[in-house]
């Protein structure tokens, strides 16, 4: 596999996001020329009540919904708090100067893009392990920092495009 | 009570609305209406309409021993009849919101008879007799201590009160026990305060106004009113830090005590 020249762009806005304005922000910043993944983090919303006396009971949270990015139908498990974006190093300052455009349109609030390294950028023992055991087969070199040590990448990648 | 209680130091408008709080000759701003029956089933410990369990008989027909200090304590209502110990816990979001957990444990200390209170970073416990406890619901409901947004009825998954605000300004809840409606500017809460889902939503009004919060808060924030800005609070906490650092290690005592060991205190 050939090395590429890849960078961070991490855009985090003053509110959380409601998924419908994720939505807009994602299928608008895919448009962009560069762009190789998408990390969408924030705080997980649980799908049943964990403890307490209504232990069981669903949440339904409205913020925990699917959204379409670019025709693809994506679960939103977090309530949306930053958007880390991985892209080749020679379209950056066109990449953050259009963004910034994107979310001054999108947002009616403030917001922070800083550019720097957001991800881990070296296999771990978690991620060789998960190879060596089993769990996971084909691991692919390219979700490196993308999946939670203790999660599945099929559960929480998607892709989309090509 | 032979001397005022000053309550808290400072002279900035958060002190203010702290010595407010605690004043229990202060009343608080009514604002808005909630139904007792509503309140009932958002505190979730009974069904509205049912009656009060108890614990033990109503004092009156209990045997005691005698005991000059129940001659001198009035008992409050709740006890007199025996009732349950029930709670009510608030989270209250760092974003200006009118209350904080320090606040409200002074406040209840100081306004309420009878109450136990418990103080964690984001969230407030008050504990006491549940028919006592739904009087005191109401009033810190119904006044400017609560605000539909940035103040959260939580009995457990509390998390919350440190993180960012949602688009429409509501601080983040994991179980969503609050909705906002977008067409009517309302708060209500579709689940009570455990999590368990409510036959009937309960509205609990308008979210406050951002700048009415910065005027009503008891919290101190750089981008409102600093603490570094209350030169009073800053000297009172100082002096309390300084007092307690020298007469927990207890330095001056030490020294002398040293001294007479030596016999070098003449």
């Amino acid at each position: 596999m050939e090395p590429i020249k890849a960078i961070d762009v991490r855009i985090f806005p003053h509110r959380r996001l409601k998924p419908g304005t994720t939505e807009k922000i994602l299928n608008e910043l895919l448009d962009l020329e560069g762009v190789l993944r998408f990390l969408v983090n924030g705080e997980s919303l649980p799908k049943v009540v964990g403890y307490g006396p209504a232990r069981g009971t669903s949440v339904n949270h409205p913020d925990r919904k699917i959204i379409t990015v670019k025709g693809k139908e994506v679960e939103l498990l977090v309530s949306v708090g930053d958007i880390v974006v991985t892209i080749r190093h020679e379209n950056l300052e066109e990449f953050v100067e259009k963004t910034k455009t994107i979310l001054e349109e999108t947002l009616n609030f403030g917001f922070d893009v800083r550019v720097g390294i957001f991800t881990r950028t070296k296999t771990t023992v978690s991620d060789n392990l998960k190879v060596a055991y089993g769990i996971e087969e084909d691991f692919d070199p390219n979700m490196v920092g993308l999946v939670d040590p203790k999660a599945k990448s099929k559960e929480t990648v998607k892709l989309i495009g090509d | 009570m032979s001397y005022k209680p000053q309550y808290t130091p400072g002279e900035t408008k958060i002190a203010q609305n702290r010595r407010n709080h605690m004043d229990p000759d202060f009343e608080m701003k009514k604002i808005r209406n909630i139904n007792d029956e509503d309140i009932v089933s958002v505190l979730g410990h009974r069904n509205p309409g049912e009656s009060y369990k108890s614990v033990h008989p109503p004092l009156e027909e209990m045997d005691f021993e005698e005991d000059m200090m129940k001659d001198l304590v009035e008992p409050i209502p709740g006890a007199k009849e025996g009732g349950r110990t029930r709670y009510i816990q608030f989270a209250d979001s760092m974003y200006n919101a009118p209350a904080h957990p320090y606040d409200r444990a002074r406040t209840y200390m100081s306004r309420f008879r009878g109450v136990d209170t418990g103080t964690l970073s984001g969230r407030q416990v008050i504990e006491i007799r549940e028919l006592d406890l739904e009087k005191i619901s109401k009033e810190l409901l119904e006044t400017e201590f609560f605000d539909p947004a940035k103040t959260g009825l939580r009995g457990a998954t509390v998390h919350g009160h440190s993180l960012r605000l949602d688009e429409n300004g509501l601080m983040f809840d994991a179980l969503q026990r609050y909705v906002y409606n977008e067409e009517t500017n309302m708060v209500s809460y579709v689940k009570d305060q455990v999590g368990r889902p409510l036959d009937t939503p309960v509205e609990v009004g308008e979210p406050l106004d951002e700048e009415h919060l910065k005027e009503i808060t008891t919290i101190y924030r750089s981008d409102n009113v600093g603490m570094r800005e209350d030169k009073e609070a800053i000297e009172a906490v100082l002096t309390i830090h300084e007092a307690r650092t020298d007469g927990g290690f207890g330095l001056e005592v030490f020294k002398n005590d040293l001294k007479a060991k030596l016999g070098d205190d003449k």
